[in-house]
């Protein structure tokens, strides 16, 4: 679904992203993680053209990504920021609509897709008159999320969605997001540095390194053969607060 | 549809700019300097030639000598008087002059023609209160050589005329220091007050008599003769051929007193220089020309029309020129720096020499003034348009980009929408700025509220300035509360609630 080959990246003279290669397969949650400033945010740019790499090439649906197809492909996948991304000066719905609008889809499918939407994420379609300045974080991320999804695409990025969100409306968007992915059969890229979200999100992990990929794999083999002492390091390193708990009790 | 209406005004205005200078080329134009005795005569020529049945229009109280000068040469009018010193040294500066022949000879270099003297000379003299004359002796103009301290308030043309005060000084080896330019009728209030000592007069000043100045004598001959003649353009000629007898009949008919009288009559008693002019056309030639005479609600109408014109026209073709240089400028940060600094620069020149810049090439009237004013409204525009698009938040514009959005939609549906805050602040402060600097309109013939401002400070007429001053106030006031009010009701509310929970 997704492939990149070969890609390198830099920002004034300082490569983030070296050489890397990684293939997405259609269907799967992948998650991109590592540590702050691993080059995973940086590799999502680079698969939707928000950023253009020095080397290598990136193709979506068997297309190589170029200058002169990017807006179509663009239209043809869902993105969501860490804070939503939604335009202030737009209701809810205004923000939902905008792309539908603007390729002129029919407005009955419209109003059914929304609806088809407020039911996926359980929001209510009076909320959605309202102006995201109105909304609070966790409602956000759901516009975001619904606004990504309105033209149904087949792939869709996430960049640390749950990242602005307070832990317990964290923990229920996770799971909400859980069913949604799998209700939905899409192909999911996500980013996050929450190893606790990985594991239960993805189906794929890849681990990155001051920009290189570590590790692309399952959580059990990521665990039970780790490419590299760094993998076993940044897993452990999240689990060990509880681990210590689990101990003291014992 | 919103964008046709606004073409569609814009297009209606510039030929409302086009007829009004059609109607004014048909006509012979007479223009006059902006003080009292310049305008009595310019409207006695065109009363003359009125009742004469000939099309003539008084563009008055236009500017300076250089001003009047330069329009006349440009054909931007046919007719306006002068006074012979004045054209010997300041118009035909360096020319070896002798007579009124190597006058006439000179300006034929120009297309420009003189008629005889119209009878009374109008030299600068400097003038004391009697008080300061008492105390100090002073008689002569060489007197003043022992009282360096005095302090001197000179016309600004005085200041710096061929035959003004650098000459003046050396010749009579003046020292004083203390020597200011200010308007020529504010000179006469500073004097009464005591804030300068010695101004300079025209021999024919009502307030000479009624302030009862003491003149000081030119014992060393420095001043020449200005007496007053008509200049002409020679062209005007083979246009109407008429004139030339009518302007003819005005040799010699004016004497010292009665141009005294006549100044006195509209400055101290308050008659208007249409009146004035018509009562003494009506005693030497038994003629009796139509005058306006115009109510105040009548000059407010007028003035603010021209005002409204003025400000609508510029403005609006600021915000079309200005708005997209923004946009340019954003896309490219070297771009957006050379536009901003020549705006920037622009806006630093002096607004009545920017004015007078637009003469050679526009003329004098609306034209010169709207482009003046279009060329101020554009800084505080394109900044903001500039700075309201390269601040928006960087989530917003790549989820704009991450959409699929082509650039163009991108800047229609979510940039400049989220930048509008930003830009109507900057067409609201270009607009408020416009309705005040538009007052200078007056000063090269483009009416507006100016011109109630100018006559005022001229004949000292308070309630003549304030008929200028407090419009234009209340005209920046209903900018400011429209703008306030298209906020509300254009903004997006998702825009105004963020303003708030910031502000």
């Amino acid at each position: 679904m997704i492939q990149l080959r070969d890609i390198s990246k830099s920002f004034n003279g300082n490569e983030v992203v070296h050489n890397l290669s990684l293939e997405i397969p259609q269907g799967k949650t992948v998650v991109l993680i590592g540590p702050s400033g691993c080059g995973k945010s940086t590799l999502l740019r680079l698969m939707i053209g928000l950023l253009w790499p020095e080397k290598g090439s990136i193709s979506l649906f068997q297309k190589e990504l170029s200058k002169s197809n990017v807006e179509n492909l663009r239209q043809q996948v869902g993105f969501v920021l860490q804070d939503g991304g939604l335009f202030p000066h737009m209701t809810a719905v205004q923000n939902m609509r905008l792309m539908a609008d603007y390729l002129q889809h029919d407005p009955k499918k419209i109003e059914d897709r929304i609806a088809e939407l407020c039911e996926l994420t359980h929001i209510s379609s009076d909320l959605l008159k309202h102006y995201p300045g109105e909304l609070s974080g966790g409602q956000v991320q759901r516009v975001a999320l619904m606004r990504a999804l309105m033209l149904d695409p087949q792939i869709l990025f996430l960049d640390e969605p749950l990242g602005a969100l307070d832990p317990l409306n964290r923990v229920s968007l996770q799971e909400e997001m859980k069913t949604i992915f799998s209700r939905l059969g899409k192909t999911v890229v996500l980013v996050t540095h929450d190893m606790g979200e990985a594991a239960s999100l993805a189906d794929l992990i890849v681990i990155m390194k001051d920009g290189y990929l570590l590790q692309y794999d399952t959580l059990s083999n990521l665990s039970a053969q780790p490419a590299d002492p760094f993998v076993t390091e940044f897993i452990n390193a999240q689990r060990k607060p509880w681990q210590q708990l689990e101990d003291q009790i014992k | 549809m919103r964008n046709l209406t606004l073409y569609a005004c814009l297009v209606l205005c510039f030929l409302l700019v086009d007829s009004a200078q059609a109607e004014s080329a048909s006509a012979i134009r007479i223009g006059s300097k902006k003080f009292t005795e310049s305008v009595i005569l310019s409207e006695m020529i065109t009363q003359h030639l009125q009742s004469n049945n000939i099309s003539a229009t008084h563009k008055d109280q236009l500017g300076g000598t250089r001003l009047l000068w330069k329009a006349l040469v440009q054909g931007e009018l046919d007719i306006y008087p002068d006074y012979t010193g004045t054209i010997i040294y300041e118009i035909l500066q360096g020319d070896a002059i002798s007579s009124d022949a190597d006058i006439k000879t000179a300006l034929a270099r120009y297309g420009v023609s003189m008629t005889d003297p119209l009878g009374f000379n109008n030299t600068y003299a400097l003038g004391v209160t009697p008080s300061t004359a008492r105390r100090l002796s002073l008689e002569k103009i060489s007197d003043l050589r022992q009282y360096p301290e005095l302090r001197f308030g000179f016309t600004n043309e005085f200041m710096d005329r061929e035959d003004g005060w650098p000459s003046l000084r050396g010749h009579y080896q003046l020292p004083q220091t203390a020597v200011r330019g200010l308007d020529h009728d504010l000179a006469y209030k500073g004097l009464e007050a005591g804030s300068i000592d010695l101004i300079d007069l025209y021999s024919t000043d009502a307030e000479i008599a009624y302030y009862q100045l003491s003149v000081l004598e030119d014992d060393a001959n420095y001043f020449p003769d200005y007496r007053a003649v008509i200049l002409y353009r020679t062209d005007l000629l083979d246009r109407v051929p008429e004139v030339q007898t009518y302007l003819t009949q005005l040799d010699g008919i004016i004497s010292e007193t009665e141009m005294i009288k006549m100044n006195s009559d509209v400055k101290l008693d308050g008659y208007s220089e249409a009146e004035v002019a018509q009562s003494f056309l009506k005693v030497k030639f038994n003629t009796l020309s139509e005058i306006k005479v115009s109510t105040r609600l009548d000059r407010l109408i007028t003035t603010t029309s021209e005002h409204l014109f003025l400000v609508c026209l510029s403005l609006g073709a600021a915000i079309l020129v200005a708005i997209p240089l923004g946009i340019w400028g954003a896309r490219n940060s070297t771009t957006g720096q050379v536009i901003l600094s020549v705006v920037g620069i622009i806006q630093t020149i002096p607004s009545l020499a920017l004015l007078v810049f637009m003469i050679p090439l526009l003329g004098i009237g609306g034209p010169p003034a709207l482009v003046a004013l279009f060329l101020y409204s554009l800084l505080p525009i394109v900044r903001n348009t500039l700075s309201g698009l390269t601040g928006l938040p960087v989530d917003v514009q790549e989820s704009a980009r991450a959409l699929g959005l082509p650039p163009a939609a991108q800047l229609r549906l979510i940039e400049l929408p989220l930048a509008a805050p930003s830009i109507l602040a900057g067409i609201k402060t270009s607009a408020v700025i416009n309705v005040g600097t538009a007052t200078l309109g007056a000063l090269i013939g483009a009416g507006g509220y100016g011109q109630p401002i100018l006559t005022g400070i001229r004949l000292d007429d308070t309630s003549l300035i304030l008929e200028g001053a407090i419009p234009a106030a209340v005209l920046a006031l209903l900018v400011q509360w429209s703008f306030d009010f298209a906020e509300r009701t254009l903004l997006s509310p998702g825009l105004q609630r963020k303003q708030e929970s910031t502000s």
